[in-house]
């Protein structure tokens, strides 16, 4: 090599070259799949809805039966049999899984999250920690089963005139599939409150309860409700366990009266499965009204990641 | 840092039993022609490798690319068809026990510090595993099973008790502890057997995990083509899922400008991570089988569904490990002239593996749990043989469990065939959590 090929090779600038450029390009195109999957997603979903309903329909020239906007979201049953497409019974079912899972889970997962945090010596945390990553890991279909085959009977010794398919056991199931996720997202908000807080806190006599309940709490708020949200995200958007466990009957019914919760309803994504283990045809109008009720769930859970993300950015406390 | 090194003993069993896996789902031929097509590629690598490092970058990447396409689309059809083809157990014996005879040589060279020895135990595995497949079927056991059995296990074992009997003779005692073990697990079946003791029914038995669905009779239902079923997507959803996932997490870290852009991809992932999974059933319905025609129900199909919504995830925690290699370790790299490429290849990849690692088996774990996207996009309910390629149908665990839950409802499939799916399930996602979780928990005690 002579004296000029060493000078070349020393001072080559490696910013541009090939191999550079080219990994740079595959991560970049990796990093664009997921800005595509997105757009892929909304496109796809308002498309298909647009196709739905007969306000859009005809702006994309598609023939052929249509619903009307109002129909869909002011309608009181869901029957596609007859061509009844009225969403609201099925958001209530959506609604009641919600409040049953809240109540459940939201109490729980924070009881969990000050135990980890506060109570937890760190030889049990790190036994307890990775337990509920595990209940986190269960397949919602065999929650969906857990709910049919032991809590609903569960229930009915208690509740002799519960129905075999019905919304407490779906919301009781769905409460437990949620525990893990408000508990870690929680006890990491927790952890995060500094320790000189609490000190100060001991430092004027309170007694652990206090200092878990009156300062790391309120300190640690924001976290904790943006792990409700996400959670509750969650429970609107589970699918297989609410399916096996609430029936496939749409019934409209009061998602304030306790005694509605012995009954069984459809909610969104139950409705889903069901028009798809039924006969849809493709392109059909259950096929779009598939999209239509997938639409309005998509919103809906992308309204409160939203919220939730808004909510973490706007409240949360920086400790130094 | 001598505990990162993972004994070549349990590499060997490792390698084996996911090679076991594949051998049961696809054919020993079918097998040997993706092994070809796969060590071509890595051969001519090592060769150009050996032969001529001053080629270009471009030339070398783009020669390779060609010859593994080519050798993928072109090598396992020629194979298929050839004349005279070896039999099974050979093809297992040269195809599974050679690399494990290589690995477990190599155990002994390293352990005893001697070359010849090394190479005598790893020619001896060989031999043991060739004379397996020519007198398996002598012996009572067909040969296609004493092959697997003797190269996955006797070997591995074998090889690791010699080693350990010379070259620690003080811990020759620690030997019989798995002897003992197994042995009285062993005197226990047999004096069960004997006596007649009448021991738990069990619904998960042999005839479970290798029989296919029946719908007339829960107790002859088995599980076998969901089974395979879930291993196929499994890896169909590991390999779209893992390179882009982490492609996007390095692009985020390492290479990313603070800009808009980059901050519309962050938020974007964020919440693409909190989209329900029957939504991404739509998006596969809507994508791959409305608009690219493909048909329903597919093993493609589903394992892109399931990849998309596993996306996410696998790029949120391969962030994560990335973010905490820390920066002094790059500087060093940099500061000895390396290109970000070659920082990113020899410095951060292999320093967060661990962590990406951890992130992409619960994630895989997660997809092999999901059944709504896959009802939406239409696998069948009721499937009754493993599919031959990409573009026939599959099925799945949570699939089948849901059917026998929905379709075939009543006490017969409740009491008996569910659960046993459900344990199966659950026996396989524990699995698979418990190796992720044991996985950090040593890497973040070593750091």
């Amino acid at each position: 090599m002579s004296t000029d090929d060493l000078a070349n090779e020393l001072t080559r600038r490696t910013e541009n070259a090939p191999q550079e450029l080219l990994t740079r390009a595959f991560f970049f195109f990796c990093a664009v799949l997921s800005i595509v999957t997105t757009v892929a997603i909304i496109v796809l979903l308002t498309t298909e809805a647009a196709k739905f309903f007969s306000l859009t329909a005809s702006l994309l020239g598609v023939e052929g039966q249509t619903v009307s906007l109002v129909d869909f979201f002011t309608g009181t049953t869901w029957q596609t049999s007859t061509g009844e497409y009225g969403v609201l019974p099925l958001v209530a079912g959506t609604l009641m899984v919600v409040i049953g899972s809240a109540i459940i889970a939201l109490p729980l997962g924070v009881g969990t999250a000050i135990y980890l945090s506060e109570y937890a010596s760190p030889r049990l945390r790190s036994k307890l920690k990775p337990a509920l990553e595990i209940l986190a890991g269960i397949p919602t279909v065999v929650y969906g089963f857990f709910a049919l085959i032991y809590i609903t009977p569960a229930l009915g010794t208690v509740l002799p005139d519960i129905a075999f398919f019905n919304m407490a056991s779906a919301a009781i199931v769905v409460g437990i599939m949620i525990i893990p996720m408000v508990a870690s997202i929680s006890e990491d908000a927790m952890s995060a409150v500094p320790d000189e807080l609490r000190e100060a806190g001991y430092g004027l006599g309170a007694t652990k309860f206090d200092v878990s309940a009156g300062v790391v709490v309120p300190a640690a708020a924001s976290g904790i409700f943006s792990s409700f949200i996400l959670a509750l995200s969650r429970a609107i958007g589970e699918t297989m366990a609410v399916t096996i466990a609430a029936g496939s009957q749409a019934r409209f019914l009061n998602p304030i009266d306790p005694t509605a919760y012995l009954e069984g309803a459809m909610p969104m994504t139950a409705a889903m499965i069901q028009l798809l283990t039924g006969d849809i045809t493709g392109g059909g109008l259950a096929y779009r009204s598939l999209f239509a009720i997938g639409l309005t769930l998509f919103a809906i859970t992308l309204l409160m990641n939203v919220i939730s993300d808004l909510v973490a950015a706007r409240y949360r406390e920086e400790y130094e | 840092m001598p505990s990162r090194v993972i004994s070549p003993a349990g590499s060997a069993r490792h390698l084996a039993s996911i090679a076991i896996v594949f051998l049961d789902v696809l054919p020993p031929l079918v097998w040997l022609g993706y092994v070809l097509a796969l060590a071509l590629p890595l051969a001519a690598s090592v060769a150009i490798e050996r032969v001529d490092r001053q080629l270009p970058f471009l030339a070398r990447f783009g020669l390779l690319a060609a010859l593994l396409v080519a050798s993928l689309l072109f090598v396992p059809g020629v194979v298929t068809s050839m004349p005279t083809v070896p039999t099974g157990s050979i093809i297992v014996a040269v195809t599974l026990g050679g690399p494990i005879a290589a690995i477990v040589g190599r155990f002994a060279a390293g352990r005893l510090e001697n070359r010849r020895t090394g190479l005598a135990v790893g020619g001896g595995s060989f031999l043991a595993v060739l004379g397996a497949a020519f007198l398996g079927s002598s012996v009572g056991l067909a040969a296609l099973p004493a092959t697997i059995l003797t190269s996955v296990s006797l070997v591995p074992a074998a090889a690791y008790v010699l080693v350990v009997a010379i070259d620690r003779p003080g811990r020759r005692i620690g030997l019989l502890l798995p002897a003992v073990v197994f042995g009285g697990a062993l005197l226990g079946a047999v004096v069960v057997d004997a006596m007649n003791f009448a021991g738990p029914n069990s619904w998960i038995d042999w005839g479970f995990l290798t029989g296919v669905h029946n719908s007339s009779s829960a107790a002859a239902a088995g599980f076998y083509p969901v089974i395979g079923g879930s291993i196929i997507l499994m890896v169909i959803v590991a390999v779209l899922a893992f390179p882009l996932g982490v492609g996007t997490a390095v692009y985020l870290e390492e290479y990313a400008p603070d800009n808009r852009f980059t901050r519309i991809i962050d938020v974007n992932i964020s919440n693409l991570a909190g989209v329900p999974s029957v939504v991404y059933g739509l998006l596969g319905l809507g994508l791959f089988i409305t608009y690219l025609g493909e048909s329903p129900g597919t093993a493609l199909v589903g394992g892109a569904t399931l990849g998309l919504l596993i996306l996410p995830i696998v790029i949120i925690s391969a962030r994560e490990a990335i973010r905490s290699v820390p920066d002094s370790m790059r500087q060093a790299s940099y500061g000895m002239g390396a290109t970000r490429w070659q920082t990113v290849k020899n410095v951060v990849l292999p320093e967060a593996f661990p962590g990406i690692l951890t992130g992409t088996i619960l994630a895989i774990g997660r997809a092999i749990g999901e059944t709504a996207p896959l009802v939406v996009v239409g696998l069948p309910s009721v499937i009754y043989s493993l599919p031959t390629d990409l573009s026939s149908s599959v099925g799945a665990m949570p699939m089948q469990i849901y059917a026998w839950a929905s379709l075939y409802a009543g006490p017969g499939f409740y009491n008996s065939a569910v659960p046993a799916g459900v344990v199966v399930l659950l026996v396989v996602l524990l699995a698979m959590n418990s190796v992720a979780i044991a996985l950090r928990n040593r890497y973040q005690r070593e750091n």
